[in-house]
């Protein structure tokens, strides 16, 4: 237990709580002394573009929740179809589905770049032109450039998301739908009546751990839009990177970091519940 | 009404049109990057669908293996990697043990300070990290970059190992004690091989995750003969993006390569530790 204490007192308490002290200076990276002071938190929270940022983050989270959920789902209960009729070609799908999740998130921005891009070799467009339809210009215009970095957020988070309720599926008793047949259910009504409410806890863990490493996330980000174009898809975390290392204010960053820091506590307190009712604490 | 046997054709035809739709979104993307890959810089820009040039080379790969230190980024992620994992699994296995064995004071709730670090993004932590690092003289030091990395990846492979102790009957090493071995030697002669299998799915999985990190190394690291794949890369697009997509490929390829690699050789390690670390606890 000792080398675990160490680590999390060296590596998570001291750096929290050193960006919380941060976070009431007026610490600058290309200056070693500062002062304490409140004006950080009142010209952060009083900046016109922390509330764009965190829009923006709000759109990048919910959307990669939602469709994240639904193609997870979808994947999932065509693969536990597939497995209770003997079906072929489900680790051969998996498999693909997840490697979009083991790769380096910053390969996956570039594999989007290219796949997204308005010059002759873009994917998408190449696919758009070939079933009639007109070119998008994927990155270029702020809106776009969102949707963008949230279809490549989803092909990335699918496969967890995937996997966990796959998991799930698993685990309901065939005895259910078994009951449900006898009943004169149909297939929507049992999947409604069953499938759903049963799925219930995993869905809910699935939204507090797509959150979180949707909010994470700026690696994929970088080489797909670099936050832009403008600063439309500038996330929280991409914003706190920005402040520190190119505005060269620790303290800004620090504050925004402080504000990372509360929503991910908010989704621990969250998860832990969602545990706790299942017994698995 | 429809017999059975129609309705479970329709079913099954349904289960494969799902299938065909989620390899084509989350492999296409994939595919088409291979392809780009082995295109000569005149093939890069025709306005075609087909995966297969006219003259397929290899010449990308050689120029970035060759020219763009490449082998050196691999190298430095593999090192980094490995270090990161195995330092994870020394600290984590000894601490998932006792959270999993003894019961004292507190276990309940350090656990959850467990879930809670393993929320928190690896950003907040660096940002103080770095300004010791700074004045410590351990910026641009695999040494510090990998207790980093071991840092980031104890929450989970704590929380994942925990689990496969669990699975473990807490009797046998109750059974090895009363033949005299210390709690230590009950651990170590009994539990650790019985958990082998747990602790090939944890490393393999935190490999693959430290093989991606982006932000640790992004902020700890400039010297590029010290750099990771996943920075390099980054660099690597911002120079020749313009220019030459087909090389920008290869060096994707060659990036994604090992993480998917190993995914598809130990999938069944991986998809057993993600749903364990998220659902069981």
């Amino acid at each position: 237990m000792a080398p675990l204490l160490a680590v999390v007192t060296l590596f998570y308490l001291y750096p929290a709580f050193e960006v919380l002290r941060y976070s009431f200076t007026n610490a600058s990276l290309q200056r070693p002394d500062y002062a304490y002071t409140l004006h950080t938190y009142a010209s952060v929270l009083s900046d016109p573009v922390l509330y764009k940022v965190i829009r923006t983050t709000a759109i990048f989270v919910l959307a990669s929740i939602v469709l994240q959920l639904v193609l997870g789902l979808v994947v999932a209960v065509a693969a536990n179809r597939a497995r209770r009729r003997r079906l072929p070609g489900i680790v051969f799908v998996r498999s693909v589905v997840l490697s979009a999740w083991v790769m380096p998130g910053v390969v996956i921005g570039i594999v989007w770049a290219i796949v997204l891009n308005d010059a002759s070799y873009g994917l998408a467009n190449l696919l758009f032109a070939a079933a009639g339809l007109g070119n998008v210009p994927w990155l270029s215009t702020p809106s776009m450039a969102l949707i963008s970095i949230i279809i490549a957020n989803v092909w990335r988070g699918t496969a967890f998301s995937m996997i966990l309720q796959y998991a799930g599926l698993q685990s309901i008793p065939d005895e259910l739908y078994e009951a449900a047949e006898v009943d004169g259910a149909s297939t929507l009504q049992s999947f409604w009546y069953i499938t759903i409410p049963q799925l219930r806890p995993i869905l809910l863990i699935n939204v507090i751990l797509i959150t979180i490493a949707t909010l994470n996330t700026f690696d994929m980000i970088l080489p797909l839009t670099g936050g832009g174009p403008g600063q439309a898809t500038e996330v929280l975390a991409l914003r706190t990177y920005n402040v520190i290392f190119r505005e060269y204010s620790l303290a800004g960053g620090a504050v925004l970091a402080v504000i990372m820091l509360l929503i991910s506590l908010a989704l621990t307190v969250g998860y832990q519940r969602l545990l706790r009712s299942e017994g698995a604490l | 009404m429809r017999s059975r046997k129609s309705q479970r054709r329709i079913g099954d035809a349904l289960t494969y049109l799902v299938f065909a739709l989620a390899l084509v979104f989350f492999g296409g993307p994939l595919l088409w990057v291979l392809s780009l890959s082995i295109r000569t810089p005149q093939d890069v820009y025709i306005t075609s669908l087909r995966l297969i040039p006219e003259t397929p080379t290899l010449e990308n790969y050689t120029e970035v293996l060759y020219t763009a230190q490449f082998t050196i980024y691999l190298t430095n992620s593999l090192k980094l990697a490995v270090a990161g994992s195995v330092g994870a699994m020394v600290v984590s296995a000894p601490a998932a043990y006792a959270f999993s064995r003894l019961s004292f004071r507190g276990n309940n709730a350090l656990l959850i300070g467990v879930l809670a670090l393993q929320m928190i993004s690896p950003l907040v932590v660096i940002i103080p990290l770095y300004r010791y690092f700074a004045r410590l003289n351990l910026l641009d030091s695999h040494l510090s970059t990998a207790m980093v990395y071991i840092a980031i990846l104890v929450p989970l492979a704590t929380w994942m190992l925990k689990g496969f102790f669990d699975g473990i009957p807490p009797d046998l090493d109750d059974a090895a004690m009363v033949d005299g071995c210390t709690r230590f030697g009950a651990f170590r002669r009994v539990t650790l091989p019985l958990i082998l299998p747990g602790l090939t799915s944890v490393f393999v999985l935190t490999a693959i995750l430290a093989w991606g990190e982006f932000i640790v190394p992004y902020i700890l690291l400039s010297e590029p003969s010290l750099l990771p794949i996943s920075i390099g890369i980054l660099n690597f697009q911002g120079n020749y993006a313009e220019t030459s997509t087909q090389v920008v490929a290869a060096g994707g390829v060659l990036a994604m390569l090992p993480a998917i690699a190993t995914f598809v050789v130990l999938q069944r390690f991986i998809v057993r530790a993600l749903t364990s670390g998220a659902i069981k606890g």
